[in-house]
């Protein structure tokens, strides 16, 4: 029926074909994609969720194959939503003569690969499979009998070394050989019927957060026969494993193990964090902001753009670009100058740290302080992600097991984490005041965030989900893959940011315009003044810090620039502005992963919130007496 | 199994008694283990680094014998899984990741977390996990391939 469908589609004779990478996290799937694909991947969410999908056509064909890169799956009855999209997919090639499997497996790790290769010849898709990254498994003296390993599967089985490149040309022509997994693997009585009722579709899938305990016996059953195998074709090699290592494999296996020491792990996280001050704090929101923003902006772009507004006849006109809300002068300016170096150099040590295999290993170092907050260790990625784009990261807290646990990482993203662009704002801020105002901000957030978290582990309902974390090899990254992964989240970014600094602007413009801007000030003092010991012009940047907060910080920053804001109010400013949710993306966001209630609930609770800190913030320097002038 | 010390009855603590009798705290944040049949309870001597310590200094090798979970191994000591038990959520997510009966885990260090190869995985865990997975001794001293069933 399928097929009928296709051949009466619009192009005839050239039927859309489809290639799967399935396979375990971390075994390479994705520099598989790279290698088999051209430059052209679409990035794009699996319809009704925010899952990323990537997408690209067959490098060689005729453009006609699509090759879809699926989530990570160590199993494909699915335990969590991203699983769940890999199940839909492996589940749509399920009896489409067009679709093959590329199930990717990393050649050391022959069992747990095998396991996903007997569900496959389960789900009866056509399959060709992969052993990735041989040159690893060689260099540990594990080899495999890759044809009998072929015939007892009944399906064609290639070696690739996808980051060199290697195999592909035979993975390409292995495509068409491409059969359904034998399956001859006898299941125990209590597991095969449920088994069997969710293939043929006559029960649904289990709840991924309380599988019923076959889903562990089903497992047990596949490993034991995917052991049985692993031993035939490879042997009960690696008994002798340490003597075979290779160099570069021993310092790998080293570094990984001090990353996670109880003693050595702390000095490692401290040098990873002074690199990632020095790249992005130092190189991006130092150099480059000086650069673009004082440089190409300051001296060049605009007063280019008001040379060529100064001839348009419109006062108005040259107002809305040029003036002092213009969308030139200062929304894109903020935007690109400012926003723009630093997050780019964010993501790209971010990106770097992903590919070393470094980021499971911080969450080992930090999971004792994270179940204060009713969080574990794991919680530390989004976080992290966080001080780059707080929206971005709100989706990551997929990866946490327990709603209880999304929830709390959500609403601590929301409140306390600074993204990167706010983080290069307050930087340059801090850079006028005295160190200690800096520590007041910093140990105020930190304080704020292990309180709120503490409080919102005790008050909302549910369990902390168990730190179950894998920690794969770490490796150099490589600069392309690193590359393109930064390209994708700027453009992510940018197409997010953007139209909001522009909007925010526009805002700022039409209220100026229509003589709003004073009264707005007028009716914000109470809280901005009265509480907050500010301006009354800060209203204004408040206002546009329900857009963005980090572009309300920049127009603190201006201001105390302009105005001469003595410290406390600088400290004030900051600690308020630093607890708004980030941007209104993020709200947008908060609604779609967590529920529109969820969303208000979280807004409702943090903007007062913020106002509240910063006037006890500002109380509590005022009677101690913080930085006055004898 | 423990064994009340008020009325002398053998039970599992913890689990689905805990939940069925509609204890708010089943599952979260309890620290007592509840005779199901008296209702007396003794603080949960495994959650205590103290207890836990006191139990070593008084009966070293009779532990070092007999290994019962993941927790009780020591650094670079290797351990084959029996079982696992507790929640099926975190067994289901336990054996997809290759942690099955018959397999050898070598366990690297206990703090800040437990971490334990399995044959090429190397997994991070906390205590309350190492707990629920059962282990016994590993038959030789030399480290056998971990993808190996035990016969």
């Amino acid at each position: 029926m399928r097929t009928d469908q296709r051949r009466t589609g619009p192009e005839p004779g050239r039927t859309e074909r489809r290639v799967l990478l399935v396979g375990n996290p971390n075994v390479g799937k994705s520099a598989l994609f790279n290698a088999l694909t051209g430059l052209h991947a679409t990035v794009s969410n699996y319809p009704g969720t925010t899952v990323e999908i990537t997408r690209g056509s067959l490098n060689a064909g005729d453009g006609s194959t699509e090759v879809v890169d699926t989530p990570g799956v160590n199993s494909l009855l699915p335990l969590s939503e991203d699983e769940r999209v890999t199940w839909d997919l492996v589940s749509s090639a399920r009896g489409d003569p067009d679709a093959v499997v590329v199930q990717v497996a990393d050649a050391k790790d022959l069992r747990r690969a095998l396991l996903i290769s007997l569900q496959l010849g389960q789900l009866q898709t056509r399959t060709v499979l992969i052993l990735n990254m041989s040159d690893e498994a060689e260099a540990r003296g594990l080899r495999t009998d890759m044809e009998g390993l072929s015939r007892a599967l009944g399906v064609p089985v290639r070696s690739t070394v996808a980051t060199r490149r290697e195999g592909i040309d035979a993975l390409r022509a292995a495509l068409p050989e491409a059969r359904v997994p034998s399956n001859h693997l006898p299941l125990p009585d209590d597991v095969a019927p449920e088994i069997a009722a969710i293939l043929a579709g006559r029960a649904p899938l289990p709840d991924p957060e309380a599988p019923p305990p076959f889903v562990a016996r089903y497992h047990e059953a596949l490993l034991a026969r995917a052991a049985e195998l692993a031993v035939r074709f490879r042997g009960a090699a690696g008994a002798d494993r340490k003597a075979e290592v290779s160099r570069g494999a021993a310092y790998s296996r080293r570094l990984g193990r001090l990353s996670v020491h109880p003693a050595w792990g702390w000095p490692m996280l401290l040098v990873v964090l002074l690199a990632v001050y020095e790249v992005v704090g130092v190189f991006g929101a130092g150099v480059l902001v000086d650069l673009l923003e004082d440089g190409l902006f300051g001296q060049h772009l605009n007063p280019l753009a008001r040379a060529a507004f100064g001839h348009v006849p419109s006062r108005f006109l040259q107002d809305l670009f040029v003036g002092e809300y213009g969308v030139v002068t200062m929304g894109l300016t903020y935007g690109l100058a400012i926003v723009l170096p630093i997050v780019t150099t964010f993501f790209l040590v971010f990106g770097a740290l992903e590919d070393s295999g470094y980021l499971p290993r911080l969450a080992v170092m930090a999971d004792r302080s994270f179940r204060v907050m009713g969080l574990n260790g794991k919680a530390v990625l989004p976080m992290v992600l966080g001080l780059g784009c707080d929206t971005m990261a709100t989706m990551t807290t997929r990866i946490l097991s327990t709603r209880k646990e999304r929830v709390l990482a959500t609403l601590l993203l929301a409140l306390g984490v600074p993204c990167s662009a706010q983080l290069g704002v307050i930087l340059a801020m801090l850079a006028a005041v005295p160190l200690s105002a800096g520590l007041v901000w910093f140990g105020t957030i930190a304080a704020v965030m292990v309180a709120v978290g503490w409080l919102g582990n005790r008050l909302l309902a549910g369990r902390r989900g168990e730190f179950v974390v894998e920690l794969p090899p770490m490796r150099w990254p490589l600069l392309a893959n690193v590359l393109a992964k930064t390209a994708a989240r700027v453009e992510w970014y940018l197409k997010e940011a953007l139209p909001l600094f522009v909007l925010g602007t526009l805002l700022l413009f039409a209220l100026d315009r229509l003589d709003l801007l004073s009264a707005i000030n007028r009716a914000g003092q109470p809280v901005v003044s009265g509480l907050l010991g500010l301006p009354p012009q800060a209203s204004e940047a408040f206002l546009i810090g329900f857009l963005r907060r980090d572009y309300a910080a920049t127009r603190l920053f201006d201001m105390a620039r302009d105005r001469g804001l003595d410290t406390v109010q600088l400290v004030t400013a900051m600690v308020t502005i630093t607890l708004f949710i980030p941007c209104i993306a993020n709200v947008f966001i908060i609604a779609k992963e967590r529920g529109a209630r969820t969303a208000l609930a979280i807004a409702a609770f943090i903007f007062p919130f913020a106002f509240a800190v910063g006037g006890l913030v500002r109380l509590a320097m005022r009677s101690v007496g913080l930085w006055e002038i004898p | 199994m423990a064994i009340c010390s008020l009325c002398g009855f053998e039970f599992e603590p913890g689990g689905a008694a805990c939940a069925e009798r509609g204890c708010p705290f089943a599952g979260a944040g309890c620290r007592t283990v509840d005779c199901p049949r008296c209702g007396y309870a003794v603080p949960d001597e495994r959650q205590s680094r103290l207890a836990r310590w006191v139990r070593r200094l008084f009966a070293p090798a009779a532990l070092e014998a007999a290994p019962r979970t993941l927790a009780d191994l020591r650094p670079g000591e290797d351990g084959v899984i029996d079982g696992i038990e507790g929640d099926p959520a975190l067994a289901a997510r336990l054996t997809a990741q290759g942690l099955a009966p018959g397999v050898t885990v070598h366990l690297v260090q206990r703090s800040p977390s437990y971490v334990i190869d399995v044959g090429e995985t190397m997994l991070a865990l906390e205590r309350r996990v190492a707990d629920v997975i059962r282990v016994s001794a590993s038959t030789s001293r030399a480290r056998a391939d971990s993808s190996t069933p035990t016969q």
